[in-house]
Parts: structure tokens; sequence; C-alpha cells
């Protein structure tokens, strides 16, 4: 009865559209070249390398952004400025016909195999929290297997540690023709903070093929949500 | 006994050579002959209370000093004993139960033997490693990675024997959005008989990493031990730089700490109830706190810019601004909050299908407890009066934290209660430590230069229970060693306790009533 009251009171506790704009998230870090003299300073702070000067121009790569901000604030010049555009996620390069045979398969639903490689648990917290009323990812389609065998996906989190690599290898194998694999994190790119650990042997995509990265540290989960979707839908 | 009076009263015992840094850190050099009836002496005749075991390797040669740290919870100092070994340590596992990890950590990572050890198992390094390599000894590179050899031994199970026992082998790939962790559970018809739990699966050597970090960049590395527990663990890091500048912070600051901490402790816990909702099939109390869970931490989104609050809390300053309307927001958003949990968890205490999952499930009693050196919500669910806010209080939990609260029989049930009364207070403290902040806070970053040779010991109450963190500085801004004792380190072995004599199908239910960490335990 208690119960009852409760869902009268406060109503239906989730919103239409999980992937609208956050005026509160972090994203994107974009650079005014104008006001940039390529001092390299932010070069030199950056604690995950994911700043380079290319043809005379800085670039920041997102996908290895852990998104500190230091480079905000070493900054002289006020060159770097954070965006809100948490929408970052990037396709690798895949073949035309696999493309085809993904996206025709893969358009409706999606399972997934959730697989953390070496993570500080941030990404798959996010990913769990997908499965909350507010975001409510199966209304897309988009659900977690509880076994490799019934899963049309990998979704691996984290930099690949010497004694998770065998297990990573099993479960991609396990997993039927044609899969994908997605890969959460910065540290699931190239080991993020934890890249000059002794015991992060490998990238992930050294060891298994990777679809696409969903950049972030975690990334937040309007942010996985648009990845997997960008998948699903094609875009 | 007071740290004075103590220091002294060791000197009896041919321990003269002792110092005090820090007010409340007494570091007594003893030798390897003498170490095991010292230590004896201070769990019988002192009652102090083990803690950690660690090692900092002193010289390039072969040249290691063990230390063991205790401690006094009731005049709140910390007594680490030290002796130099140039091959193998002396084994405490007669004396601690828990000790064996400590040791075979030590022992894998820099390579030195167990002297009268019984447990010797391999800890960190699984069969994949090499076995001549010791990535925390200084001569180990930083950035070289370990070989792939398999020179490793098989790791040995316990083995139960009988007509109708077997093993449910489980993991390290769990069935759900779960960390990787190995369980061997032996069964005799329904009933688990003993579970092993192997871990360290996402060993990616953080201590190293940290030892090879600029000091003002380090609060990052911290952060991402344990995701969880972000902000405790920026500001385990925080409070060991303060202490060892013995930097006075303003209140403000202080109280703004508070607020953050005690807002991840209220996300955490909401989560963990419902996840005891979920295994136990109670779907609307579950999606509901989680839903609410959802709320609090786009509300930490909004006050930090971090869902977990990474990059908030930093020695010796605020890399945030505070001002009226995050107040505002914070006393709305949770005024909301608080009134809808009660009606929730009443609901949930009510049912007696619920009740009747949770009551005398996973028990894990007082002496056990203590034996095993469990902390946090399950340590004091099972009796164990202690929690670092109390008995060692940081920032101003001094003022606002007047009691523990505490259960006894150690189940999921009192684990469950506990967790809501956690949630109760930190409601409480977070409208007390609001009140605290009057004016306006503003983003400073001060630059910490170190001198070599500091060293300092801090302790937090994360949401999992009591980390220590021991931290000695070397050149270029750096730290020589960084040691973390996580508090998954030693709660992970109370649940194979709390299973013990239940079915199967309960385990998931004891696993989520602990909610352990693996990457904390693993770092």
């Amino acid at each position: 009865m208690k119960l009852i009251l409760d869902r009268i009171k406060n109503g239906i506790d989730t919103i239409k559209d999980p992937i609208c704009e956050n005026p509160y998230s972090y994203g994107k870090i974009e650079v005014n070249n104008e006001s940039c003299n390529l001092c390299g300073l932010c070069q030199k702070e950056c604690p995950v390398k994911a700043i380079s000067i290319m043809d005379g121009k800085l670039v920041v790569d997102s996908r290895k952004c852990i998104f500190c901000k230091l480079c905000i604030d070493y900054c002289p010049h006020d060159s770097l400025k954070m965006t809100h555009d948490y929408k970052m996620a990037s396709i690798e390069e895949l073949g035309e016909e696999f493309r085809h045979e993904v996206f025709s398969k893969f358009k409706r639903s999606l399972v997934l195999r959730a697989v953390d490689v070496g993570s500080c648990n941030g990404c798959f917290l996010e990913l769990s929290s997908l499965g909350n009323t507010y975001y409510d990812m199966s209304r897309y389609g988009i659900s977690i297997a509880a076994s490799p065998r019934h899963a049309d996906g990998l979704i691996v989190s984290g930099a690949l540690s010497i004694n998770m690599k065998a297990a990573l290898i099993k479960a991609y194998e396990a997993i039927p023709n044609p899969k994908i694999v997605i890969a959460l994190g910065a540290c699931s790119f190239d080991g993020g903070i934890y890249k000059d650990g002794y015991s992060v042997i490998q990238r992930v995509d050294q060891v298994i093929p990777v679809d696409i990265y969903i950049p972030g540290c975690p990334p937040s989960p309007a942010a996985i949500l648009e990845g997997i979707l960008r998948i699903m839908k094609n875009l | 006994m007071r740290i004075n009076e103590f220091k002294e009263e060791l000197g009896k015992y041919r321990c003269e050579n002792s110092r005090i840094c820090n007010s409340n850190e007494l570091y007594v050099d003893c030798s390897k002959s003498n170490i095991e009836p010292i230590v004896v002496l201070l769990k019988n005749k002192y009652k102090l209370k083990f803690i950690a075991e660690f090692c900092i390797q002193i010289s390039k040669e072969d040249k290691f000093k063990i230390n063991i740290v205790f401690t006094n919870s009731r005049e709140a100092y910390f007594v680490v004993l030290n002796y130099t070994t140039g091959d193998a340590l002396v084994s405490m596992q007669n004396n601690f139960s828990q000790a064996h990890l400590f040791e075979r950590e030590i022992s894998d990572l820099f390579g030195l033997g167990i002297d009268g050890g019984k447990d010797m198992r391999n800890f960190v390094k699984h069969e994949i490693w090499d076995e001549n390599s010791f990535p925390l000894r200084k001569e180990f590179p930083y950035k070289k990675k370990v070989k792939e050899t398999y020179g490793i031994a098989n790791y040995e199970f316990k083995r139960i024997v009988g007509d109708e026992a077997f093993q449910i082998p489980v993991g390290p790939i769990h069935a759900g959005i779960i960390e990787p962790g190995h369980f061997r559970f032996s069964v005799i018809g329904e009933d688990i008989e003993n579970l092993e739990i192997r871990l360290n699966y996402k060993h990616r050597g953080i201590e190293k990493i940290a030892e090879n970090i600029d000091a003002n960049k380090l609060n990052l590395v911290f952060e991402r031990v344990a995701c969880e527990s972000t902000i405790a663990y920026s500001e385990a890091y925080a409070l060991l730089i303060e202490k060892m500048f013995n930097f006075k912070l303003s209140d403000e600051i202080k109280s703004l700490r508070v607020v953050l901490l005690e807002i991840e402790r209220l996300y955490n816990f909401l989560q963990d109830i419902s996840g005891i909702c979920t295994d136990v099939g109670f779907s609307y109390p579950a999606k509901k706190l989680n839903y609410i869970a959802e709320n609090i931490k786009q509300l930490l989104e909004r006050v930090t810019g971090s869902r977990y609050g990474r990059n908030a809390i930093i020695p010796m300053g605020s890399n945030i601004a505070f001002d009226n309307e995050n107040k505002r927001d914070i006393l709305d958003t949770l005024h909301g909050i608080s009134h809808r949990i009660k009606t929730i968890t009443d609901v949930s205490l009510e049912s007696f299908t619920f009740l009747d999952r949770v009551e005398n499930t996973g028990v894990v009693n007082n002496d056990i407890a203590k034996k095993l050196m469990m902390t946090g919500v399950v340590g004091r669910a099972s009796g164990v009066d202690y929690d670092v806010r109390k008995s060692f209080p940081y920032e101003i939990y001094g003022d606002i934290k007047k009691s523990n609260k505490i259960e006894h029989i150690g189940g999921v049930f009192e684990r469950y209660k506990l967790k809501i009364a956690e949630i109760n207070d930190a409601f409480e403290f977070i409208e007390g430590a609001l009140n605290k902040i009057g004016t306006n806070i503003k983003k400073n970053r001060p630059v910490i230069k170190l001198e070599k040779g500091m060293e300092a010991i801090s302790i937090v109450e994360t949401v999992k229970g009591e980390l220590m963190v021991y931290g000695m500085t070397g050149e270029d801004n750096r730290f020589d060693r960084i040691y973390l004792k996580t508090p998954s380190f030693t709660n992970w072995k109370g649940l194979t306790v709390a299973v013990l004599d239940e079915i199967v199908p309960d385990f998931p239910l004891c696993n989520k009533s602990f909610n352990m960490s693996y990457s904390e335990n693993d770092r």
C-alpha cells in the first residue's frame, strides 16, 4: 500500500531522452588556435600525454584524455576551453563488408558481455547506472548477457592487466561471429593513467580488435548510451 | 597509555631507538631477531591492533625494511615497528590470521622469502608471470613491463574431499557488470563448505606508478585506485601531504570536504541497499533507491563537475569553487530525498518475505570479525566498535561524529540496517557541515614542494572501511614509497566466512551486503 502511495506521489522516475544536453558534464577540450602560441606547457603537464602538436596546431586526443583539466589550469593564454559536449565516441575503421553485416544485424537490438580488464571500476559503475530507471538502456534494445555465447559483442573497460589477458581472449573467442568490441574509458585506449604500470603489458587493441572507443574517465551513462546507439543506428 | 609514555615503556624491551613523527606516529627500530617477541608483546600486553605490514627498499643493494603498523585507536596513534633484512621476512602468520596477505604480497613484489610461513602461495603473480621479476624493487625500471613466461607454479585451492563433495569455479569474468575475481566454492549437497577467493586479476601496479609521478598530480592516481571511493582516496592523499607539512586548513574547506565525503557515502550505500533488494527480488525499492542514487551522482556532477567528485579535493586547497548557490542546491536536493528513502526502506523492513531472506543469513560473529581485521560497516555489523571518523578524527569529524552505531549479530540484515543508519547520519553530517560554510570558497591550487625524507601516515574511513596510506618522500618532488592498505584487502576474507553453511543461491546476497571493491584490493 505504501509503495502505491509512493508511486502516486512521485510519479514516473525517468526521462524521455537521456541523451540530452548536460550543461554540467565534462566534455571535449577545444583549442583556440589564435591565442595559442604552442608554448608546450600543457603538453608537458598532461599526465596522460593526450596533447600533441600536429602541423603547427595543438591537438587534444579525446580518447586519451582523462578530463582532469590540468592543461586548462596551466595554460598561460587561456587558449584551452572545456565544452560540455560529451558525445565523443569514435568508430574505428571497419571493413565495408563487415560494417554492412554488423549494422544490418545489430540495428534493432544489441546484447553485450561486459569484461573489466583492470580499471578503477568507474566505467562499470556507469554501465550499471545505465540499467537504472533514469537511463533504462533496455528501452533501446541494449542488454548485458551473462554468457559470451549469448552475446553480440564485448564491452571492455580498463587497462589490460597481465593477469586478465587469457580471460579476455577466451571471452572474445567464445562470442559468435559477427561480433563487435566496445572499449570504455581512457585506459582501454592506451592504458590511461596506468599506462606505465609494470603489469599493464599491452593495449586492448593489440589483443582483440576494437570497433568503437567511448572516451571519458569514466564516460557518463549518457555518453556510453550514445556510443552504443551509434553502432546500432549506423550514424 | 599516551604516545610519550609508550615510547618510554618500549625502552624496557631494548627498543631505545624510537622516534615520534607528526605527533602521533611512533617509529621503533627493531632487529630481525627480536621482532617477534615485541610483536607478541604489543598484541597481547598492550592490546594494540595490527593493521598492516609493508616493505621499503632502502638502498639499491638488497636491503629491505619491513614495517609492521599497529594502532592504538583509543589514544589515536600509530606504532610502526621496523627491521631490516636482506633476503627474507619473519612470518607473523602464527600471530595474525591475516598476516599471510601482506607477507605474500611483499614476497611476490620484492622477492623476499617468508621465514616460518604456513601459506606461501603466490598472491599477485598469477601463472603467466615471470618468476624472477620483482617489480617494486628499485632496480626494476619504471615503464618496464613484466614478461609473460608462465613461470609461476599452479595455484593450489583448498580441497574438500568426500563422496558428495564437488567444486564450483566461478570467474574471473562474472555474469553481469562486475569486476573480475575467481571464486572457488566447495560444496557438499547444497551447503557451501568452503569458499576461496582468488583476486589480483586487476593488478596495475599503482604503488610503482605513484612513486614516479609528480606530487602535484598524484591525487589523480589516488582517485583512480577505486572509483566508488574517489573522494575518500583524494582525501587520504590530501591528509598525507598536510600532515607532512603540518598545514592548517581553513574551516570552510574542511567542511566542504566533509560534505563531499558524506555525499559519496550516501550514493554508495544507496546503491548497496538497492543491490540487496535486487538480490532478494524486491524490485520496487531496488529500482527507486537506485534512481535516488543517480540523483545524488547528478548533484555531485553539478557541484564538482564530475559524477564521482574527481579532482575536487587537493592537498592544502580546494580545486572547486563553492558558493551559496551550490549550498542551496545540495540542501534542496537532499531535502526531497531523505523522506522518500525512509518511506521505501521502511517498506522493506516491514516485508516479511524480505526479512525471511536477510535475517540470520551470512553471519560473521564478533570474534572472527576481530581476527579477520574487518573494518567499516561490515566490521561494525559484527560488533567491532571502530570507525576512523571517531577514533582518528580528521577535518571536522571531531565535532560532528559523537558515537559509532554498531550491531551485534553480523548478518546481511545487520549490514543492511547499518547502511540505512549511515545514510541517515550522512544527511545529518552534510547539513551540519554546510552550516559551517559561511563564506564562498574560491578555487585555489597551491604548488606542493616536497623535501627528501619526509614520512607520514594518514588514515581515512572510506565507504568500505579503513584506508591507511604511508608515504615517504624521495627526490624530484616525488615519493620514494607509497603504500596503501585498502579496506577491501582484509575485508574480502570476511565474505568467505559469511557464506559458510549457506546455500549457493544466497551467495550473491552475502556478496552484495559486503560489496567489497576488487580494484582497490588488486591496486
